[in-house]
């Protein structure tokens, strides 16, 4: 009886959930060029329930846009931590799959899922807005399916997440 | 019963005394006798509780007889006196422990407090200037105690209180010559039989000295400097009692001895106000609005609590210049609260000055988290200052809102308003900058205060909450306060004021009740839903930056910066740079007039012989000039 | 008689919930069909609540950071129940008018408090520039609730509406004091010329910088019955209450609306820029009102 209530209860919760989720308005790279004409009235974004918001307090999705420096990865895990249960990152565009244009740069890293984990990469350089619509209903069946669990991977195997962190960042 | 009231009055000067020789032995000794006497005077002060009136005459002077009286409105200002003086003495037993002189100290607070309980106790004139003199005097010694700048402060404090006091003797002077003596009840007689021109001479020479201690604009200068150098525990007897005594003057002035169907008939009246009263209020709302502007700019705590109280102080005299009876409650209740919740504040900012040492609001910050009663007792100290339900602020702020709506002094009303409002930005300044806000390396190791400075703090914040949610136990006293004056006293009830005494109703209790129930009912939902794990303040959004310890990343310096930008244009002008202005215009003239002595042998017997000559002239033309 | 209590007790604050987050929905489909675009669905505002209250994740900065918003949302469920909805008069024999203004700031004063405990500059500084606006549109307001006050000779809020109801809308008699009210509304409301507390891009979205999960559902919330007080506010006024909840809906949508079309196509005020503008346009109409009502 329990048990029947608590997956009836997840599976509207998840139902729920897929359909307000909040973007993290932090503009890493050169991707973010595209974020713009998907939240206007052209491609609008926001009849997905998708809205952008400010601090990572506030936010769900963490968009890492474009090539990622050792630098700027300081500053994403940072910011990841700081975000509030249950979050979802995406990968926007080549760079973070395998270093994209910057394949043999000293600074920047080739791939982002050794240091946080990712749910979802979009390829492309830069994807148009119709791409990263279909990742965002893409993400929406994730969640619904119960797959989306970066966040649960990160707690579980935060040994060796740290451990690449600290191997790259010093 | 007659002798009481000298032993009463006795009290606290004999305290002082025993207190000062008992230091010489040890130190214990003085800290006893010091709070024994205060507590003592307090105690007694309830054997009077209810008495109608009381007589003793203790002596003559220039054939006019020396009498102490008690009746309701000196029993509500004695409660505030003796209340607010044995906290004081408490308070001090730890604050001042490495100051010098501590025996003297000890026997000028004693003496302060029998010097105001002279004055409310004062049945003729001669008494009330004596202990008004008394009083100036010795909260003087009080204010320098605290290192150079506090000197200054002082200077300035007391020249201008001697200017007031001088206005004050000449009044007396003038009514004596009408009335022979200067018990109360002879003067408000003779006064009514007396020209207008007369009456109103004395009103302005009487009201001025007044004027000066209640710090209305534009005679305000002093209360900023003195009250923000004085050492802790003495500004919130300076704030909270000390500004009272001119308000209960002006009372005295008002409905003592004269009286406003008198004031009626010898001058115009507006809006069935008499004209002097309508520009006493005017005076009033203007230092409410002016000095609330000036200290949303304050970056120094204490300063802003001196400014806010000559904004707060304004309040009180316009609702007892208001001439009605809702008016005048409100005045006198409002007198009452504020020396519960300013002294409050003072004492709070003093237990953060005595364990962190610096005042200056911007290297404060996040005390919260170290000194939690503290803060407590600031909040609510905060609370009841903004006039927000259920404390007691609200209720007296109330009563003269809807007194000046009776009488329909709209514009004075919309001054009342944009003041109170002002009041929340700077008390929301003050709580943020010291408690709130990120806590600087440099105060890890800031402990609470001692127990026995924490004592003051807990009987005014339960003072606050009780007069908040009961108005009624203070009414009483005021209401009888004002029957015994003549004026009909305002309806009410224990829970607050039933239609039909103003133009609405109030019911405090309601609304705290409301709150609680509703409060519990947000707290339990919120406790359902998910927990929360304590994250340290240093894992805050900086934009992915990470913050350290040694990064200053809070905003305190210039808080109201942006509105400062607003109201700069007005504060072009102002009075301190006018009377400075005018001492250095004096200063000029008497470096002319110096010149005459010029410390020349020669130039001196020239003086003599020019001035035998015209002596010589005169007397020859026959003993006249002209 | 006190199943009836209790009744009314839970279903005021349900009732001003509701009526809060349809008009909410309604914004925020209003302004996306005047940019042109479809809107996000329409119960989004109440299925972002859910995600917010169901955040599994929340930190807290420490007890006063807790209690901002949970003191806030109180004294919201407090004020409704002081504000005559047709047909009833709630509590309004305990607080008139005057009282009513000081217990509003019971809310912001808890939620300033709380927002002070985050430690984060950029609440702070949301806040000082909320309170400045506070000081700004508090005039002109005083002057208009002053101007009613000695039209109708009372300050009870229920008498004010049903002397309305007899003899004709207050907007119609004080027109300029209803568009210096209107212009107020704005101000509290937080909408677009006077929205600087709450700049997204300029402070972080200043107060609730540091507020996620649960603590920003509470104030998702509290938005909501904020929004029902300030209209109800107006309603009751300048219009009258209603004679029925369908009317006093129909009446509070329709100001709504106007300031939503106002809302989206001005741009922002800076802090001192609209505190002056609040002290000179509706300062002299509401002025010009109250001697109009002095006069007269």
């Amino acid at each position: 009886m329990d048990k029947m209530t608590e997956e009836q209860y997840r599976a509207i919760s998840n139902m729920l959930r897929k359909r307000s989720l909040w973007m993290l308005h932090y503009c890493t790279g050169c991707g973010a060029m595209e974020l713009p004409p998907t939240m206007t009235s052209r491609y609008d974004m926001e009849r997905f329930g998708i809205v952008p918001y400010v601090t990572p307090r506030q936010a769900d999705i963490l968009l890492v846009t474009g090539y990622v420096n050792i630098k700027t990865l300081r500053r994403i895990v940072t910011v990841y931590e700081q975000m509030l249960d249950p979050k979802y990152v995406i990968g926007f565009g080549s760079c973070p799959i395998n270093g994209g244009v910057y394949w043999d740069s000293y600074s920047v890293i080739k791939r982002l899922d050794k240091y946080i984990p990712v749910d979802l990469y979009i390829a492309g350089c830069m994807p148009r807005p119709e791409a990263i619509i279909t990742a965002f209903r893409y993400l929406m069946d994730l969640i619904d399916k119960g797959k989306a669990d970066g966040y649960k991977r990160y707690k579980e195997n935060l040994e060796f997440y740290k451990a690449n962190q600290r191997k790259v960042l010093g | 019963m007659n002798m009481s009231l000298g032993i009463l009055l006795a009290t606290p000067f004999v305290g002082g005394i025993l207190a000062y020789l008992g230091g010489k032995i040890h130190r214990w000794v003085r800290y006893t006798f010091a709070i024994l006497f205060s507590v003592l005077t307090f105690c007694e002060l309830f054997f009077y509780y209810g008495v109608e009136s009381a007589n003793l005459t203790w002596g003559k002077l220039f054939g006019s007889l020396l009498v102490l009286r008690l009746n309701h409105l000196s029993w509500l200002f004695a409660f505030i006196v003796t209340g607010i003086s044995m906290l004081v003495v408490i308070f001090s037993v730890n604050d001042m422990e490495e100051h010098k002189g501590l025996d003297f100290y000890y026997l000028e607070l004693l003496f302060v407090e029998g010097a105001m309980l002279g004055i409310v106790l004062a049945g003729d004139l001669i008494t009330f200037f004596m202990f008004w003199e008394m009083m100036s005097w010795t909260s003087y010694i009080l204010v320098i105690q605290n290192g150079e700048m506090s000197i200054k402060a002082g200077y300035k404090y007391i020249i201008m209180s001697i200017i007031g006091a001088y206005s004050m003797l000449v009044s007396l002077g003038m009514v004596f010559g009408e009335a022979h003596s200067l018990v109360f009840s002879n003067v408000s007689k003779a006064l009514a039989k007396s020209s207008p021109g007369f009456v109103i001479a004395f009103f302005i020479l009487f009201g001025i000295g007044l004027l000066v201690k209640a710090a209305i604009m534009p005679l305000h200068t002093w209360l900023p400097d003195a009250h923000s150098e004085a050492p802790s525990p003495v500004s919130p007897l300076l704030s909270g009692v000390l500004i009272k005594m001119g308000a209960y003057g002006l009372f005295i002035l008002f409905y003592g001895l004269l009286s406003v169907q008198l004031l009626g008939k010898l001058m115009p009246t507006v809006l069935s106000v008499p004209l002097i009263l309508y520009i006493i209020q005017w005076l009033a709302a203007i230092s409410i609005v002016l000095a609330t502007f000036l200290a949303i700019l304050q970056e120094d705590a204490k300063r802003l609590l001196a400014y806010s109280s000559i904004s707060q102080i304004g309040y009180v005299v316009l609702g007892i210049a208001a001439g009605t009876s809702l008016g005048i409650a409100g005045g006198l209740f409002h007198a009452l609260n504020h020396a519960i919740f300013k002294s409050l504040l003072f004492f709070t900012i003093g237990a953060v000055i005595y364990r962190t040492g610096t005042r200056n609001m911007s290297e404060l910050g996040g005390l919260i988290k170290k000194m939690p009663i503290t803060f407590t007792g600031a909040l609510i100290g905060i609370v009841a200052l903004s006039g927000v339900p259920p404390l007691n602020g609200f209720v007296s702020k109330w009563m003269i809102y809807e007194a000046l709506l009776q009488k329909k002094e709209v514009f004075l009303l919309i001054f009342a308003f944009v003041g109170s409002t002002g009041a929340f930005l700077y008390l929301y300044r003050f709580i943020h900058s010291v408690f709130l806000g990120s806590l600087p390396k440099k105060y890890e190791n800031v402990r609470e205060v001692p127990f026995l400075m924490q004592i003051p703090i807990w009987i005014l914040s339960i003072l606050a909450i009780l007069f908040g949610v009961f108005p009624g136990i203070a009414m009483n006293v005021i209401s009888k306060a004002e029957s015994f004056f003549g004026i009909t006293p305002v309806k009410y009830d224990l829970y607050g004021f039933p239609q039909g005494s103003g133009m609405g109703a109030l019911k405090v209790v309601n609304i705290s009740s409301v709150l609680i129930i509703a409060f519990i009912i947000v707290l339990v939902f919120f406790y359902m839903l998910p927990r929360s794990k304590r994250v340290s303040q240093y894992d805050t959004y900086a934009a992915g930056q990470i913050v350290t310890p040694e990064t200053k990343y809070n905003y305190s310096y210039g808080f109201y910066m942006s509105f400062g930008r607003v109201v700069d244009p007005i504060f072009k002008w102002s009075a301190d740079k006018l009377y400075t202005a005018w001492s250095r215009a004096l200063k000029v003239s008497g470096d002319y007039m110096r010149r005459v002595y010029t410390g020349n042998l020669e130039t001196y017997s020239s003086y003599i012989v020019v001035i035998l000559t015209i002596v010589a002239f005169v007397i020859l033309l026959g003993g006249r000039l002209w | 008689m006190v199943i009836k209590e209790i009744l009314m007790a839970v279903g005021i604050p349900l009732l001003a919930f509701s009526i809060g987050i349809v008009l909410m929905m309604f914004k925020r489909k209003i302004i996306a069909r005047i940019q042109r675009r479809y809107g996000p669905n329409f119960v989004q505002p109440l299925i972002d609540i859910f995600k917010l209250l169901s955040k599994k994740g929340n930190i807290t900065h420490g007890v006063m950071y807790d209690l901002g918003p949970i003191i806030a949302l109180a004294a919201s469920i407090v004020v409704v129940f002081f504000i005559p909805i047709p047909g009833m008069k709630l509590m309004t024999g305990s607080a008139d008018i005057i009282a009513l203004l000081y217990i509003m700031v019971i809310g912001s004063l808890a939620m300033a408090l709380g927002a002070g405990e985050s430690a984060n500059p950029n609440s702070s500084i949301g806040i000082a520039r909320a309170l400045t606006l506070m000081l700004g549109y508090d005039l002109p307001f005083v002057i208009v609730i002053i101007t009613l006050v000695l039209k109708y000779h009372t300050t009870n809020l229920y008498v004010i509406t049903q002397m309305q109801a007899s003899s004709g809308w207050a907007m119609w008699f004080l027109p300029l004091s209803a568009i210096a009210g209107i212009i107020v509304t704005y101000g509290a409301l937080g909408e677009h010329p006077f929205d600087v507390a709450v700049a997204p891009h300029e402070v972080a979205t200043g107060p609730m910088a540091e507020y996620g999960g649960k603590h920003l559902g509470l104030l998702m919330i509290n938005h909501a019955f904020h929004i029902y007080i300030e209209l109800a506010l107006f309603v009751d006024l300048f219009m009258g209450g209603a004679s029925n909840i369908f009317y006093f809906f129909a009446k509070m949508f329709v100001i709504f609306v106007l300031l939503i079309f106002f809302d989206e196509v001005l741009p922002r005020f800076r802090v001192d820029d609209a505190v002056r503008f609040y002290w000179r346009w509706p300062t002299i109409l509401a002025l010009l009102g109250l001697i109009i009502v002095l006069v007269k």
